[in-house]
């Protein structure tokens, strides 16, 4: 579209279109369209900021959760233990996604005669299953034989950790530590071997199977009722602490990143109310004219629709950059890992904008409709 | 003499006005206009009954807030009657959806105001357009030879707040002419101007009268009135009418 470039010149076949008419107004009027964009940008920015680094933190707090450890136990009702199937019952029952890890514990002597809780398991399922514990050196699969990781506690007591030596019915094994383990709870005073050679040693078979299910706590009672079935006469119990704990903080964490959102897109949202609404009184007359040319409500309506549109889209373009580089720098700055701008926000960041504008939309319109030009534009 | 007095005299010259309806581009029957004030009624105009035929140019004239200005809105339709019967070129308003009403006035009528009412965000070119742009098509061609015929030609691209008064004043008349109205309605279209942009207004109402435009203004200012073929004079929302051809005299009072 072409229009007068300087004062006095023009283009032969130049038209007037809502276009024109919009640009010369958003120009002219420039220090009230820019409040406008402005609260628009602010609404846009902060909705993409919250929502980028929510989904981001949706995904972290899962991660974090899925890490730490089981959200089941199965255990042999007292002084028993489990049948020896108990194990493949327990992962068919709890699908294969699911986690899950053996345990057998017996009391065994050091050779300087004291107590440690010696637990038989199966290193590649532990290491999966409680990936936030603290090993300073996993046993090699492959490597040497008897190998074992000792609890933080349970090495101060111990003279050489390559070669550690543990008594059990009168029968002994020697151990070789191939490292520590530290997770600030029972672990750390135990000494951890593979399951074949404990029950090879002790005779004693698993009593306790933990499970992880990953997903929320409908997913888990589900897993729950599951294994309830599948294994009469055992023990099926959630680690309810931690089940409860997870979603209790996942749900207010929802809540407080809705409410924030809320809270920010009504406060925007007045302001901008307040700014469109200034923008079209102060216009008054000149809609009233407009009237008075033959324009009709539709025409009237457009013009300050699309202008709403306008700034309202540009508010979304702008505020999408800034919003996810504010994502970024508060996700640098607090968890020392980079947010990336997520595309997948946009919409809804879309819609919220469009949303405020129209709601803001809503009171100039009807002061438009009851405009009454004669009274706004009579004489003397 | 008193007001009944005036009237009576008046009526009795009537019938050489309503003998031809037939050519009335503006009627009226009985039309009162009340606002709803504070608890009572403000009676802006009173069972006004005049007609305004094809081609005449006729000066409204009164004291302020005769009800002069209430007249003209509804004769632009701006504004409906509250009571009575308004036709403009044969066709009842009262008929007409406010939507309809907005297309008929795009159609029928060319305004001219006091205060000009240029969109300031505009140039004159771009103001004269908008006229157009709310009736059908915009020329700019058209809207510049609108802008030349009132001695505008070369500050088409200015903003109304580069122009003059009277410069203002000329850009709105042109908005006013562009989509060639039959009726174009003044208010007070020279209160805002010295003597001599007064005086070029006044040639360019002279010159669209000669050309067949029905022109109604408003106006405060004797010489302006006499410019007109016929006076109504206004008071207290009475209308004091003139028939057509008839002579134009001073109301006394
Ligand atoms: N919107 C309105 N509400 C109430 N009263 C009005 C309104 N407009 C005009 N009036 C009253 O109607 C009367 C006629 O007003 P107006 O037509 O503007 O007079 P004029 O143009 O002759 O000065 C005045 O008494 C005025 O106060
Ligand atoms: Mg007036």
């Amino acid at each position: 579209m072409s229009e007068p470039s300087t004062p006095g010149q023009y283009h032969p076949a130049s038209k007037l279109s809502l276009v024109r008419i919009l640009r010369r107004s958003l120009v002219h009027r420039r220090a009230r369209s820019i409040s406008a964009l402005v609260a628009l940008t602010v609404s846009a920015g902060v909705a993409t900021a919250l929502l980028t680094l929510y989904a981001d933190l949706d995904n972290k707090l899962h991660k974090e959760f899925r890490s730490f450890g089981a959200n089941i136990v199965v255990t042999a009702t007292a002084n028993a233990v489990l049948p020896p199937d108990t194990l493949s019952k327990v992962q068919q029952a709890a699908g294969p996604a699911a986690l899950t890890a053996p345990f057998a514990y017996a009391v065994a002597t050091t050779d300087t005669g004291t107590s440690v809780v010696v637990s038989g398991t199966d290193f590649a399922a532990v290491r999966r299953l409680n990936s936030w514990w603290q090993v300073s050196n996993w046993p090699d699969p492959s490597g040497q034989p008897s190998p074992a990781l000792l609890g933080q506690r349970a090495a101060n007591f111990i003279g050489d950790e390559h070669s550690v030596k543990l008594t059990f019915a009168s029968k002994s094994v020697t151990l070789n530590g191939t490292g520590r383990l530290k997770t600030g709870g029972d672990e750390d005073s135990r000494i951890y071997m593979p399951l074949e050679a404990f029950t090879a040693w002790t005779g004693v078979t698993p009593s306790v199977i933990e499970v992880q299910i990953s997903g929320g706590t409908a997913a888990i009672d589900t897993a729950l009722a599951q294994l309830k079935q599948a294994l009469p006469g055992v023990q099926v119990q959630p680690v309810r602490q931690l089940v409860e704990g997870e979603s209790r903080i996942v749900d207010r964490t929802h809540a407080l990143m809705y409410a924030a959102l809320l809270l920010i897109a009504l406060t925007v949202g007045v302001s901008v109310l307040a700014t469109l609404s200034a923008s079209v009184l102060e216009r008054r007359r000149d809609f009233a004219l407009m009237k008075a040319l033959g324009g009709t409500q539709i025409h009237l309506m457009s013009i300050f629709l699309f202008e709403a549109l306008i700034l309202a889209l540009a508010g979304v373009f702008v505020g999408f950059v800034i919003g996810s580089a504010a994502a970024f720098a508060i996700s640098e700055i607090n968890f020392h890992t980079a947010t990336l701008p997520r595309l997948s926000v946009m919409p809804l960041v879309l819609l919220l904008n469009l949303a405020i504008a129209l709601l803001a939309a809503f009171f100039p319109a009807r002061v438009l409709r009851g405009l009454q030009p004669a009274a706004l534009l009579k004489g003397e | 003499m008193s007001e009944a007095k005036v009237v009576a005299e008046i009526k009795s010259d009537w019938p050489a006005n309503t003998t031809r309806p037939d050519c009335a581009v503006i009627s009226l029957e009985g039309v009162c206009r009340e606002y709803a004030g504070r608890g009572d009624v403000v009676r802006a105009l009173e069972d006004a009954t005049f007609s305004i035929v094809a081609g005449e140019w006729v000066a409204i004239t009164g004291p302020s807030g005769s009800g002069k200005s209430t007249l003209v809105n509804m004769l632009g339709c701006l504004d409906r009657p509250t009571r009575g019967e308004l036709k403009i070129d044969n066709v009842d308003v009262a008929s007409m959806s406010s939507t309809e009403l907005d297309r008929f006035r795009a159609e029928k009528i060319g305004f001219i105001f006091q205060q000009f009412h240029l969109i300031p965000y505009l140039s004159a070119v771009e103001n004269v357009m908008l006229a157009q742009y709310f009736h059908s098509m915009t020329d700019e061609k058209e809207a510049k030879a609108a802008l030349d015929r009132v001695g505008l030609g070369h500050r088409t691209g200015h903003l109304p707040s580069e122009l003059s008064g009277g410069e203002q004043q000329r850009v709105c008349i042109a908005r006013a002419l562009i989509n060639n109205p039959p009726i174009l309605l003044a208010d007070e279209p020279t209160g805002n101007l010295d003597a001599a942009n007064q005086a070029i207004v006044a040639d360019l109402l002279k010159d669209l009268h000669r050309n067949g435009h029905t022109v109604v203004m408003v106006t405060h200012d004797p010489e302006m009135a006499t410019l007109a073929q016929r006076r109504i004079a206004l008071s207290h929302g009475k209308v004091f009418c003139h028939p057509v051809g008839g002579p134009i005299v001073t109301l006394r009072r």
